[in-house]
C-alpha cells in the first residue's frame, strides 16, 4: 500500500493537518504568532489566560490584536462599523488614556460590573452571542467545564472572541478552550506557555514580553 | 365691496325657507337638523406669568428684546410698588430689590397649554390650540350636557379661576370670531350667524392679532375697526394686505369654512387581566404578561406610537400590589422585545404573595421611530447577521445586573490621573473623548481606584515586602491648583521582585510617602 493511500483513509489522524482552515488574528507578537495553528489569536472562540499576578503584560499581549479589531469595520448586514469590547469584570479600572496611548478606540468600549459570578457568566455569554462585540474580556473567579463550554458555544454564535483570564490553579481543570496560555514571570521577562491549542502544538516562549 | 361677490354660505339660508317643510303639527322628535356649531374662545393673555406658578412673592416675566431683558408681565404685589410692563429689567429691580424674575418661557407656556387642552377635553371632543395663547372649544355638541350655555359657561370659567388663569371668553358660531371677541375683551355670546356681522364690525383691529405694520397703515387710512375694512373694496384689500387677510375676514363671518386641528391629549395604554382565583405560577403569569404586550403592541400599532417605559402591577389580595417597571433606550412597540426584557427581569423578581390580577400600563408614548425594512432580500454569504445591537445588548445587561454597572469609557483633557478619564453611558451616541497627548510618557492599562499608600525602606518604596527597582521617573505632575484636590507628585514606573511593574509616586506636598496608583497590565 503506498503512502498516498494509506493518507486518504479516514481513520488516519494526522496532528500537523488539524489546524483549523480559519486564519487567526494577528497578536503583533510574530514569536507568538509562529506557534499558533492559524498565525494568530483563534477568532470565533475562547482563549483562556491563566496567570495569578497582575503588571506582567497580560493585557499588553493582548493590545495589538485588540487595537486592531477596536478600529477594524465590521459587516453587520449592510452597515459596516467597528466592533465593541466588553470588559466584564475587571479587577482593577481600565485606564482610558492607556487604552489610547495603545491605539484602542475608546468609544467602543463597554465595561461590565456584575454582581455575582452567574451574572457574569450570563453578560459573557450575552455579549459574545450579541454579534456585538468583536471581544469579551472576562475575569471570572470560578470557572467550570461547562461554563467554559458555554463561552466557546457563545463565541462561536456571535462570531467573537472571548478571553477568560483564571487563576494558575485552573491548569489541572479541564477546559474547552481552543487556546490555553500560561503566564508566569521570570527573571528575563515573561514567559508565555502554550499548554493547550486546537491544533496546534504545546511551546514554551521564554520572554516574550 | 366685500358683498359685490355672492358670498356662497347664505346663498343656502336663502334657499332656507323653501327647503323647510311646513310642519302640519308640532313635531314629536327634533327633527335630524344639523347641529350648529358653536365656538367658545378662552384667551389667556396672562399665559406668561401664570404659567409660572402663583406664589406669594413679587413676580415678573422678563423677556430679551434687542439685547435688554425687559419687563414682560407682572404680578399684582409687583405692580403695587410700581413696576409696569416694557420697564428694564434692572429698573425693576431697583424699584423691589426682592422681585423674582423670570425668563419668559414659550416651551412652558405650550405645556401649559396643552395640558389646558387636555383637560378641557371633558368639555368637548372637539378642542384645538390657537395660537400662543388660544384655546377653542366646540360646544355646539356638548350644551345639552352641560345644562345649557350659561351653566357650562359658569362652570368653565370657575374652574379656569380655581388653576389660576384669568381668561376672557366669548361665544361665537366661527372659530375666529370667538377668537376675536374674546380678544376684545366682550363677554360676547353670539349664538345666530346673523348676529355675527353686527358684532364684529364694532371691534377695534387690535384684536386681530395682525401684524402691527398692517394696523399702522390700515389706522393711517382711517380704517380703526373691522365693519371699515369690510367696506373697502375685496380685490384692492386683497392685493394690499394679503388674501390671507381677506380670508380671515370671510371666515370669520363664516362666508367661507374655517377648519380646525383638533388637540388629542397623549395616550397611555391601560389594560388589566383578571384571575378567578389567585395564581402563584410563575410561567402562567408570564403567559398573562405576555398577552398584556400583545394587547399592548395592538394599541400602539393602531395609533403609530412607541414607549420607552412599562410598569406592571400585580395585585393580591391582602397586601399592596407589587410593581415591575421597565425601561428601554428607544420608543419601542414590540410585544416580542419587551417579553424578552420581561423574562430577564422576572427570574430574579420576587412576589411575596399569590396574584389575583395583572395590570400593564404603559408611560407616555412617543412617535415611533420606525427603520425602514431593506428592499431586495439578499442575505449575502459571509454576512454576519446582528442578533441585536449594542443598545439592545446594553438594555438587557441593565435589565439583569442593574444600572450602573454597563459603562463606556472616555478620556478627559486633565493632568490629573484620576481626573483623566470617564465612565458614560454607553448609549450615547457622542463619544466625548479628547485625545489627550501625555507626551509619550507610558501610562498604566490598570488604574486603581485610590491611590495605595506602601510602606518605606528610607528612600525606597516597599511592595509585597520587597523593595521597587525605580525603571523609569520621575515625572513630576503639579496640576490642579485651582480647585481643592491639587496635586504634585513624582511619578515613577517601578518593578517589584515578582515582575510585575507598577506605576507609583511619591508625594511632594505635605508628608512625602510613596504611593502605587496603577499597574502596567
Amino acid at each position: 500500500m503506498s503512502l498516498e493511500k494509506l493518507l486518504e483513509n479516514p481513520r488516519v489522524w494526522r496532528g500537523s493537518c488539524q489546524a483549523s482552515t480559519r486564519a487567526g488574528l494577528a497578536s503583533g507578537y510574530p514569536k507568538l504568532d509562529r506557534c499558533l495553528p492559524g498565525g494568530g489569536w483563534p477568532q470565533q472562540a475562547l482563549t483562556e489566560i491563566l496567570t495569578d499576578q497582575y503588571g506582567i503584560g497580560e493585557l499588553r499581549l493582548l493590545m495589538p490584536a485588540l487595537a486592531e479589531l477596536s478600529t477594524e469595520e465590521t459587516h453587520y448586514g449592510e452597515q459596516t462599523e467597528p466592533g465593541w469590547i466588553a470588559w466584564i469584570a475587571p479587577p482593577f479600572q481600565p485606564y482610558a488614556p492607556a487604552l489610547q496611548q495603545s491605539g484602542i478606540d475608546l468609544s467602543r468600549m463597554l465595561i461590565v460590573r456584575p454582581k455575582d459570578d452567574s451574572d457574569l457568566l450570563w453578560s459573557a455569554e450575552q455579549a459574545l452571542s450579541s454579534g456585538t462585540c468583536v471581544a469579551v474580556l472576562l475575569w471570572p473567579d470560578k470557572l467550570d467545564d461547562q461554563g467554559s463550554r458555554r463561552l466557546q458555544l457563545a463565541a462561536e454564535k456571535g462570531h467573537s472572541w472571548a478571553i477568560a483570564f483564571r487563576p494558575l490553579t485552573a491548569r489541572q481543570q479541564p477546559s474547552a478552550a481552543a487556546l490555553r496560555l500560561e503566564l508566569q514571570s521570570t527573571g528575563q521577562g515573561t514567559r508565555v506557555h502554550i499548554l493547550k491549542s486546537r491544533g496546534g502544538r504545546p511551546a514554551v516562549l521564554d520572554s516574550l514580553l | 365691496m366685500l358683498r359685490d361677490t355672492a358670498p356662497t354660505a347664505p346663498a343656502s339660508q336663502q334657499q332656507l325657507p323653501f327647503a323647510e317643510p311646513m310642519p302640519l303639527t308640532r313635531p314629536l322628535l327634533v327633527a335630524p337638523k344639523q347641529v350648529r356649531r358653536l365656538w367658545f374662545c378662552i384667551w389667556l393673555p396672562n399665559l406668561p406669568l401664570e404659567a409660572c406658578g402663583s406664589s406669594d412673592e413679587a413676580l415678573a416675566i422678563v423677556e430679551e428684546q434687542h439685547g435688554i431683558h425687559r419687563v414682560l408681565q407682572v404680578d399684582p404685589v409687583a405692580a403695587a410698588v410700581g413696576i409696569m410692563p416694557g420697564q428694564s429689567a434692572n429698573a425693576a429691580l431697583a424699584l423691589l430689590p426682592t422681585l423674582r424674575l423670570e425668563e419668559r418661557s414659550r416651551v412652558r407656556e405650550q405645556q401649559v397649554l396643552e395640558a389646558l387642552a387636555t383637560w378641557l377635553e371633558r368639555f368637548s371632543s372637539f378642542v384645538s390650540i390657537a395660537g400662543k395663547d388660544v384655546l377653542l372649544l366646540e360646544i355646539g355638541g356638548s350644551l345639552r350636557l352641560f345644562g345649557g350655555l350659561r351653566s357650562l359657561r359658569q362652570t368653565l370659567s370657575k374652574d379656569l379661576d380655581a388653576k389660576g388663569f384669568s381668561a376672557a371668553m366669548a361665544i361665537a358660531p366661527t372659530p375666529l370670531a370667538a377668537t376675536w371677541l374674546a380678544r376684545a375683551g366682550r363677554r360676547a355670546c353670539i349664538r345666530a350667524e346673523e348676529n355675527l356681522g353686527p358684532a364684529l364690525r364694532k371691534l377695534p383691529l387690535s384684536c386681530l392679532d395682525w401684524s402691527a405694520g398692517q394696523c399702522e397703515s390700515l389706522t393711517g387710512m382711517g380704517i380703526h375697526t373691522v365693519g371699515d375694512c369690510l367696506r373697502l373694496p375685496r380685490a384692492g384689500f386683497a392685493r394690499r394686505f394679503g388674501a390671507k387677510r381677506l380670508l380671515d375676514l370671510d371666515r370669520a363671518l363664516g362666508h367661507l369654512p374655517d377648519p380646525r386641528d383638533s388637540w388629542r391629549a397623549p395616550e397611555r395604554f391601560c389594560a388589566d387581566h383578571e384571575m378567578v382565583e389567585e395564581q402563584s405560577d410563575r410561567e402562567l403569569l408570564l403567559q398573562i404578561c405576555r398577552e398584556l404586550l400583545l394587547l399592548h403592541e395592538q394599541f400602539l400599532l393602531a395609533r403609530q406610537l412607541g414607549t420607552q417605559r412599562l410598569c406592571f402591577s400585580f395585585f393580591h389580595l391582602k397586601s399592596v400590589a407589587t410593581e415591575l417597571r421597565l425601561g428601554s433606550t428607544f420608543a419601542d412597540r414590540s410585544a416580542e422585545r419587551w417579553f424578552d426584557l420581561l423574562n430577564i427581569r422576572f427570574e430574579q423578581f420576587r412576589l411575596p404573595e399569590a396574584v389575583i390580577a395583572v395590570r400593564l400600563q404603559s408611560g407616555l408614548s412617543q412617535p415611533l421611530q420606525a427603520e425602514s425594512a431593506h428592499l431586495c432580500f439578499d442575505n449575502k454569504a459571509g454576512i454576519q447577521r446582528r442578533r441585536f445591537s449594542i443598545a439592545q445588548l446594553a438594555e438587557r445587561l441593565v435589565a439583569r445586573i442593574g444600572d450602573h454597572s454597563v459603562n463606556a469609557l472616555a478620556t478627559v483633557a486633565e493632568h490629573r490621573p484620576e481626573y483623566a478619564w470617564s465612565l458614560q453611558n454607553p448609549l450615547s451616541d457622542v463619544s466625548s473623548s479628547t485625545l489627550m497627548t501625555c507626551d509619550g510618557v507610558a501610562r498604566p492599562l490598570w488604574m486603581l481606584s485610590e491611590p495605595a499608600l506602601l510602606p518605606a525602606d528610607g528612600d525606597y518604596p516597599l511592595h509585597k515586602g520587597c523593595r521597587l527597582t525605580l525603571l523609569d521617573g520621575p515625572e513630576r505632575l503639579e496640576t490642579g491648583w485651582w480647585d481643592e484636590q491639587g496635586i504634585s507628585r513624582d511619578y515613577y514606573t517601578a518593578v517589584n521582585g515578582a515582575g510585575m511593574r507598577l506605576w507609583v509616586f511619591r508625594n511632594r506636598q505635605r508628608t512625602p510617602n510613596w504611593y502605587l496608583h496603577g499597574i502596567f497590565g
